[in-house]
């Protein structure tokens, strides 16, 4: 059913999908500054920029503890409320889940400069504060859904089972679902992570000074300076997406949930 | 005394339309009773509330003269097999078993002790230390019912536990759960909707329809004689009939086949109805035979079609009485398709039910309350 | 489902806390931002906002300038990706897993980073200037940067994955069966193609077509660099109000229009699958 014509239009896909990361690959290495292509010479000057350059450096720690702060809480509630979905059939459920995927249907950077009027309104709020709530409320969606589909994967009757067996509630879950979880629970941690960890456009409102997320002083250095120093960081954080999403690509089957 | 004691329940889902409405049932001490019926019946509903994980709107559970029905699930000492099994994926097939007495808190010792042989008893010995996923249908099974054993429960409930295995397997594990359960002497309700496996496994068979029981009875009475339209479907009467009562009499009632008077078995229970009363007359295929020709003893008919079984060869046989389905060996006379036949009755093996009472059956008895009610 | 006592109690324990937070955190401000679009700083309530922004032509040339872009996108990745998605459901499930897994890795790195390797390729002294310089087809670099191809480019790299990944599972679900039947009725492989795997896979194009053109049309980064401050998007718009003119009404109207766009469009998706099923 395969004909040759539709191998061809995989190799274009894979070209298109693809070929960008190796031209930032290839310039990232390149000795000449304004980024005239094919690069010359070879360098790793850029890369020691991108570590002399304290607004990535400080902004790669903010990012890390945003994301890793933001998918954690976003995941212990979340975690309820997707059990609630699966395991129970109530009035309201339909607008619970409205309500908890709203976030990916309000573009991000609406959600971003409504959230910095309304913090503004609410008074004096930390940069980091403000940050914080509004990457948990955009996780929220990727949260309640991958744990969904795993807690839906395990038959509700294994809990009951448990609890005929003489496990409380509590219990039930503790010993028998949540170790049963482990696979859609990391797969929703690295997916809220990386969420986070790339988000441009709520981040762009809710930053303040001094306090700036990765992507965002990414965006901001591209305003002043056009040399691969951009293209060197892009290229370090390529291989940590690589290393990250292939490690839980081949644990957990990461693809499943996307 | 019955050991188990269902009174009264009504559980309903949906307000207007209750599963089950004031259902009583008892289940003696170490008896094996299977509750058979087609999907939806309240068969389940009425395990499920057993167990504990149905709140009743009414009615009360009653196990060894203490009332269950406010109990929660865990509380409740009661073994249950599920039919998908149900067991712990990432645990091995030795803490599976474990659980339930690790929730009681048994001291290891006595843990380690009691799995080995609940074990030994399904056979599983070799297996303690897989998982789940690393046996096959038949092993799941057997862990699974270990696993509800072990704790060595009031009651054990059963919802179709076979019927996830092939037709072989089904055979042999209908045969361990029924030495298990009588090697335990334990008290034992069983769900199922296949007809023969309520039969080969149970001491007695309540059948159920619409929430309601149709009749209760050891497997002989319940295959030899149903008392309902309903029964007698369910149990493979493929033919039936209706006809007017001739007269009855010392536990005989008289109707007309062909030419001739018939005989049936009739019980004074069931009354003793005018002569002229309508009832409806059920038999199975292999309780009618066939002979070339046109005879006076019995009913005149012709051959519509014939199916080979190996052993056996079913006709369909057209007469005024309507269509029947008759099973002859296939070492006696064959009829092609067309042939005149006169079909003899074997009525030992006939039942009649009276057609008011049919009637109140079939066309749902839930309708005419439901009526009552308003 | 199971049915348990005290349900409504432990439902309420389990959604709330989350609940609340969604609700004060993200519905409260989209309420105060729909307040602020008809209520301007000094005044009373009003509509003028919006009379505003339909009224002004440049702000109606950005907003349709922002629907084009998205048609062209969503049309551009769904042409690159059905044949292709065919191609990988077909696959053995070994060597499509790891396929599958780079058509993910593009959406897990940042927006930035993707999109300044077309700066590169597009630049004045970039990939395609210098070919085409070293071919002699032109005598001066064209600018490429800050214009809608450039645009265009961006986003469909940036959304291609969106198309192929729901394309992909509706495709994997149609059975070898059913394809050969079609073959052996005498269809060839085009005919198979648009009779059979087209309509059969009309749900993962709405799917993926709602995603990428919803995308494109609130994308920032891709307008930002690659537009620039002169060829403005519906985002590129907003945060010029709202950061550098300073204007939060007029930038409230803007967001607003954002989002009724693409209710409107998840709203139309809704319909379409109800039709199908």
């Amino acid at each position: 059913m395969v004909s040759r014509w539709m191998y061809v239009s995989l190799v274009i896909l894979y070209s298109f999908l693809l070929g960008p990361f190796i031209i930032i690959f290839m310039a990232s290495f390149g000795a000449n500054a304004n980024l005239a292509f094919p690069p010359q010479g070879f360098t790793l000057d850029w890369f020691a920029n991108v570590f002399e350059t304290s607004q990535f450096i400080d902004s790669f720690w903010i990012s890390l503890h945003l994301a890793l702060l933001s998918t954690v809480v976003s995941l212990v509630m979340g975690m309820p409320v997707a059990y609630a979905l699966t395991r129970f059939q109530f009035a309201g459920s339909g607008m619970v889940e409205t309500v908890f995927s709203a976030p990916i249907l309000v573009p991000g950077l609406v959600i971003g400069f409504a959230m910095l009027n309304f913090f503004v309104l609410l008074g004096d709020m930390h940069v980091m504060t403000g940050l914080f709530i509004g990457h948990t409320a955009i996780l929220f969606p990727y949260s309640v859904r991958v744990i969904s589909a795993s807690l839906r994967n395990l038959a509700p009757y294994v809990e009951d089972a448990a609890v005929s067996l003489g496990a409380n509630r509590l219990r039930g879950f503790l010993l028998v679902v949540l170790p049963n979880m482990q696979a859609g629970i990391a797969a929703a941690f690295v997916l809220g992570f990386i969420t986070s960890f790339n988000n441009v456009p709520v981040s762009l409102f809710l930053s303040g000074p001094g306090v700036t997320t990765l992507p965002v002083s990414m965006l901001s250095y591209l305003e002043y300076y056009f040399d691969p120093t951009i293209a060197a960081l892009s290229t370090l954080l390529v291989i940590f997406t690589v290393v990250l999403v292939q490690t839980a690509e081949r644990v957990l089957g990461l693809s499943q949930f996307v | 005394m019955p050991y188990l004691e269902i009174r009264d329940l009504t559980v309903s889902y949906d307000k207007n339309q209750p599963t089950l409405e004031r259902f009583s049932l008892n289940v003696e001490q170490g008896e094996l009773l299977s509750l058979l019926g087609p999907s939806g019946c309240g068969k389940t509903t009425t395990l499920r509330s057993v167990a504990g994980f149905i709140r009743p709107d009414a009615g009360q559970i009653v196990i060894n003269d203490h009332d269950y029905t406010r109990l929660p699930p865990n509380q409740r000492d009661i073994g249950l097999v599920f039919q998908s099994y149900a067991l712990f994926p990432h645990l091995t097939v030795f803490y599976n078993v474990a659980f339930g007495l690790r929730m009681r808190r048994i001291p290891k010792k006595e843990v380690k002790e009691r799995v080995t042989n609940a074990l030994k008893m399904v056979g599983l010995e070799a297996f303690a230390n897989r998982r789940p996923a690393q046996l096959s249908g038949g092993q799941q099974q057997r862990v699974a019912l270990a696993r509800a054993t072990v704790i060595e429960p009031q009651v054990l409930l059963l919802d179709e536990p076979l019927s996830n295995l092939d037709a072989r397997l089904r055979v042999d594990m209908r045969q361990e759960i029924r030495r298990l359960q009588q090697q335990l002497g334990i008290t034992t309700l069983y769900v199922t909707h296949d007809q023969v496996e309520a039969m080969s496994i149970s001491d007695r068979v309540v059948v159920m329809n619409q929430g309601e029981i149709e009749q209760i009875g050891t497997p002989e009475d319940i295959f030899a004689a149903p008392e309902t339209v309903f029964v007698a479907d369910f149990m493979g009467f493929d033919n039936h009939f209706n006809a007017a009562v001739e007269s009855v009499q010392d536990s005989k009632l008289t109707v007309t086949w062909g030419g001739a008077p018939i005989e049936l078995r009739w019980h004074s229970k069931f009354g003793s109805p005018p002569s002229g009363a309508r009832a409806e007359i059920f038999f199975r295929a292999d309780s009618a035979s066939l002979l070339a020709g046109t005879e006076a003893s019995g009913l005149a008919g012709e051959v519509i079609l014939h199916t080979f079984h190996g052993n056996e060869v079913q006709y369909l046989v057209e007469t005024d009485l309507g269509e029947f389905s008759i099973m002859q060996d296939s070492d006696s006379e064959r009829f092609a398709p067309g042939a005149a036949v006169t079909v003899q009755a074997h009525t030992q093996k006939w039942i009649a039910i009276l057609e008011e009472t049919a009637a109140r059956r079939v066309t749902g008895e839930k309708n005419d309350r439901a009526q009552a009610k308003y | 489902m199971i049915r348990r006592p005290n349900q409504t109690r432990t439902i309420i324990l389990l959604v709330s806390p989350a609940f609340i937070f969604v609700i004060v955190f993200f519905i409260l401000p989209l309420i105060f931002l729909l307040s602020q679009s008809v209520l301007p700083e000094d005044g009373d309530f009003t509509l003028r906002g919006y009379l505003d922004f339909f009224q002004s032509r440049v702000s109606w040339i950005v907003y349709l300038r922002t629907l084009k872009l998205g048609l062209i996108v969503t049309g551009i990745c769904v042409l690159m990706s059905y044949p292709a998605a065919f191609v990988l459901a077909r696959m053995p499930s070994r060597r499509r897993s790891f396929l599958m897994s780079l058509v993910i890795l593009p959406l897990m790195t940042n927006a930035v980073a993707r999109t300044f390797a077309w700066l590169i390729i597009l630049g004045r002294r970039g990939m395609i200037n210098q070919t085409l310089l070293s071919l002699d087809l032109i005598e001066n670099p064209v600018r490429f940067i800050f214009t809608e191809t450039a645009i265009v480019l961006g986003l469909t790299q940036l959304f291609l994955p969106l198309m192929v990944l729901p394309l992909v599972s509706a495709m994997e679900n149609i059975p070898d069966d059913v394809l050969e039947a079609a073959r052996s009725l005498g269809a060839n492989r085009l005919t198979t193609f648009l009779r059979i795997v087209v309509p059969l896979s009309s749900d993962g194009l709405v799917l993926g077509a709602t995603l990428v053109f919803t995308g494109s049309v609130t994308a920032f980064v891709t307008p930002a660099i690659l537009g620039g401050p002169r060829l403005l998007l519906m985002s590129t718009l907003l945060r010029q109000e709202a950061v550098i003119l300073f204007d939060h009404h007029a930038a409230a109207v803007v967001a607003v229009v954002m989002i009724l766009t693409t209710l409107a469009v998840n709203l139309l998706l809704r319909v379409l699958r109800v039709q199908q099923s």
